[in-house]
């Protein structure tokens, strides 16, 4: 009944025999012809190494907005998938989000998280869901994280990208640590997702830039630049789609697949983001695992 | 169809599988107990007398304090981060968290020593009561109704007592222990139907004993299981006795996909090793009474660990990276059932085998599991007392192939989809035993936990008159 099963696997053997092992970053990655590796990083492979905690999020609506990039211009963006807050529009703000609802699991996330939309062959695939987890940056001290402030607004993975790190932005298999720049061709049991890692670490006065980026930075070895000194929880945003096996005709809506990205504009319930940082980032908790165990 | 791609690839992978040596025998981690802590029994908080909330006196609480919450319902989302309380409801029936299907945890527990008693978590989006990361729990009394993940749930938690519980409506486990090694924990005297799973622990054992529980109308009934989706994987070295599981194939509840897979069946060991299973009373199911088979896990992050890795405590592992960092040896990884011991039940009224052992491995008798002394009308294969006796006997048959279980008909086999845990016609809970002397006992936190429990005195069960 699906016989392509046999033939992924067949593919992705073909094409993992022409990789390389590259050492970054203190574990171990294997980079695979520049499109796959696998890595032995704590963010990647099973949950639980570090400290963290998740919200399961609901597809909420499709629109052409963009309120970090083109903000009170409604219809001027390529396509969005928003999740989470259940208002997210063109005109959106901090405020107007605070009154919105959610499709999050934890209903005091009412954050705004968009990707821009997966098309096959041109027609929009609405996701099954989303996670978004919440970490301390590689190496960083977890009790030196801080909460967001609010109206944080935050880009993770390049738009225009044809290159990216893997561990920034790139596409997987259900729960598989193997990652990929292209989408691969995934088992039904373990369908297509993106992943997208935000930077971790916050210069303390801007909530967005010009560029709405050179207000956060990436850490590096453990430590947030001096330029960008606030440790803030590494957001890990996945979503995921039903789709499995030849991935032929899937292009996102922002043009071709090596772009992937994602957008954060941080409206949680203050206090609720506060405890949740504290108690689990803090405090070194696992307060949740995201389950690899869909509900049939 | 998913189930499809499972048996395609299954089949694909099993001629390349390389049987695991197994060796040793069936010795399992010593019992070690937290000390008493001198802190217990200091101020009584009273909710909503002296604090309106139960947060509010969960957070002014002392180490070694006791919160008493009056009957009442409380919309709220506990999160404990003090040492040692004690968190205690009058009236295990009327104190009722309720989350309303917006909240997620009805108390989630994030220090040391915190025991739970006497009160019902329900419509929780995910568990009911939850303690992680921590070293010492207990649940006392507690009834989790209708919550979206698990009814009552320890992660990354070891030295803990469940006691006294009825957990209903969850689409995952009704219980669950998960991620530990050695987990240190005691399940006794719980009652736990309608969810997707009686009991599920992913990654645990080492003095991990079930007991005296009765696991009935969920989809499956007890289910310890691994995979490299969370850590310290496999699961292993859990002790199942004394158990009354029955009924376990009921189609309207909330389930996950693991538990529409493992449909119908009482005690299902899906790639746990080195477990215990006896005198329990099975009886009344759609597949298999007691079964051991291997669990599928698509597009892992490792592989299984040798044998000779079980001993290590998951404090040691937990940081390593994963063994297997080759994609081509990931894809689907099979967890076999290793080493385990299936002795003295009595299985009866299912309707495939009352006994299963299966594997897509060659050498079924290398997996070094045994089955002995078993009362049972149906086994799969139909020797297989015969062929895998314990404690060294030799086995007397060879015929692995009469009644083999077949495994890919059971993977695609199609079963009722879940229903909503909000929406899921799970029964009211009747009302529970409450803990005796509420008002007065002391506190009493989470620090002498594990009870040690005489397993060898506990009798295969008697069947219940209303069962």
């Amino acid at each position: 009944m699906t016989p392509p099963a046999a033939l992924w696997r067949a593919v992705a053997v073909g094409c993992l025999l022409l990789g390389v092992l590259v050492a970054m970053a203190g574990g171990v990655v294997a980079l695979f012809d520049d499109d796959t590796a696998t890595a032995a990083l704590p963010q990647l492979g099973p949950q639980g190494r570090s400290p963290q905690f998740k919200v399961e999020c609901a597809w909420s609506h499709a629109a052409a907005d963009d309120p970090i990039v083109a903000p009170g211009r409604p219809g001027r963006s390529h396509l969005h998938d928003f999740f989470g807050n259940t208002t997210t529009s063109a005109d959106s703000t901090v405020a107007t989000l605070h009154g919105g609802g959610t499709t999050c699991q934890n209903q005091l996330d009412t954050a705004a998280y968009w990707v821009p939309a997966l098309l096959r062959r041109g027609a929009p695939v609405r996701p099954i869901g989303s996670a978004a987890y919440y970490r301390p940056g590689p190496g960083i001290d977890a009790a030196s994280v801080r909460p967001y402030p609010a109206g944080l607004m935050m880009i993770g993975g390049d738009h225009h990208a044809t290159v990216q790190p893997l561990e920034v932005a790139a596409w997987h298999c259900g729960a598989s640590p193997v990652l990929h720049a292209n989408p691969p061709a995934c088992p039904r049991t373990a369908p297509l997702g993106v992943r997208v890692a935000f930077p971790d670490c916050w210069d303390g006065r801007h909530l967005d830039s010009d560029d709405h980026r050179s207000h956060m930075a990436r850490s590096r070895d453990g430590r947030c630049p001096s330029d960008h000194p606030v440790p803030v929880p590494q957001l890990i945003f996945e979503v995921h789609y039903p789709v499995s096996g030849d991935p032929a005709g899937l292009e996102l809506a922002s043009g071709g697949v090596r772009g992937v990205h994602a957008d954060f504009l941080n409206a949680w319930d203050e206090d609720a983001l506060a405890r949740e940082v504290r108690a689990c980032l803090n405090g070194g908790h696992v307060c949740g695992v995201v389950s690899n165990r869909a509900t049939g | 169809m998913h189930r499809t791609t499972h048996l395609v690839v299954a089949t694909v992978l099993a001629a390349s599988l390389v049987a695991t040596a197994c060796g040793g025998g069936g010795s399992s981690a010593t019992s070690t107990t937290v000390a008493p802590d001198p802190a217990a029994g200091g101020s009584t908080l009273r909710v909503p007398d002296d604090h309106p909330t139960i947060q509010a006196a969960v957070d002014a609480a002392e180490p070694g304090d006791l919160v008493l919450v009056a009957p009442g319902t409380y919309h709220e989302a506990v999160d404990v981060e003090t040492e040692n309380l004690t968190i205690r409801g009058l009236d295990r029936n009327t104190v009722v968290l309720d989350g309303q299907f917006k909240l997620e945890n009805g108390i989630r527990v994030l220090a040391d020593g915190v025991a739970i008693e006497n009160m019902t978590a329900e419509n929780y989006t995910t568990n009911g009561f939850f303690w992680t990361g921590i070293t010492g729990y207990r649940g006392s009394y507690l009834t989790a109704f209708r919550n979206g993940d698990y009814g009552v749930y320890a992660f990354d938690a070891t030295h803990g007592q469940l006691e006294h519980i009825y957990a209903a409506g969850s689409p995952d486990a009704g219980l669950y222990i998960g991620q530990c090694y050695p987990c240190d924990a005691v399940i006794d005297d719980v009652l736990s139907e309608y969810n997707g799973l009686g009991y599920s622990g992913t990654n645990s054992g080492g003095n991990l004993t079930i007991v005296n529980s009765t696991f009935r109308f969920n989809r499956a009934g007890i289910v310890p299981n691994s995979g490299s989706y969370e850590l310290c994987y496999p699961g292993r070295d859990n002790t199942i006795v004394g158990n009354i599981v029955h009924d376990n194939m009921q189609p309207d509840t909330p389930a996950i996909d693991d538990a529409l897979l493992a449909m119908g069946n009482g005690i299902i060991v899906a790639g746990s090793n080195r477990n215990v299973i006896e005198r329990n009373l099975v009886y009344d199911h759609a597949v298999t009474g007691i079964a051991l088979v291997p669990y599928p896990e698509e597009e892992a992050n490792d592989g299984a660990p040798d044998i000779s890795t079980w001993d290590t405590p998951c404090a040691d592992v937990r940081d390593d990276p994963p063994a297997v960092t080759d994609p081509a040896q990931l894809g689907l990884v099979l967890w076999d059932p290793q080493e385990n011991r299936v002795v003295g039940n009595a299985v009866s009224g299912s309707g495939l085998a009352d006994l299963a052992f299966g594997s897509l491995q060659p050498d079924l008798a290398s997996l070094g599991n045994c089955f002995a002394d078993n009362t049972f009308e149906t086994a799969s294969p139909v020797a297989l007392e015969q062929l895998t006796p314990c404690d060294g006997a030799q086995p007397t048959s060879t015929d692995w192939a009469t009644g083999a279980l077949d495994l890919p008909a059971l993977v695609v086999a199609q079963h009722p989809p879940s229903v909503d845990y909000q929406t899921a016609p799970t029964p009211e809970p009747p009302d529970q035993p409450t803990m005796p002397d509420a008002d007065t006992a002391p506190a009493r936190p989470a620090t002498d936990v594990p009870v040690e429990i005489d397993v060898a005195a506990i009798a295969l069960p008697k069947r219940p008159s209303d069962g």
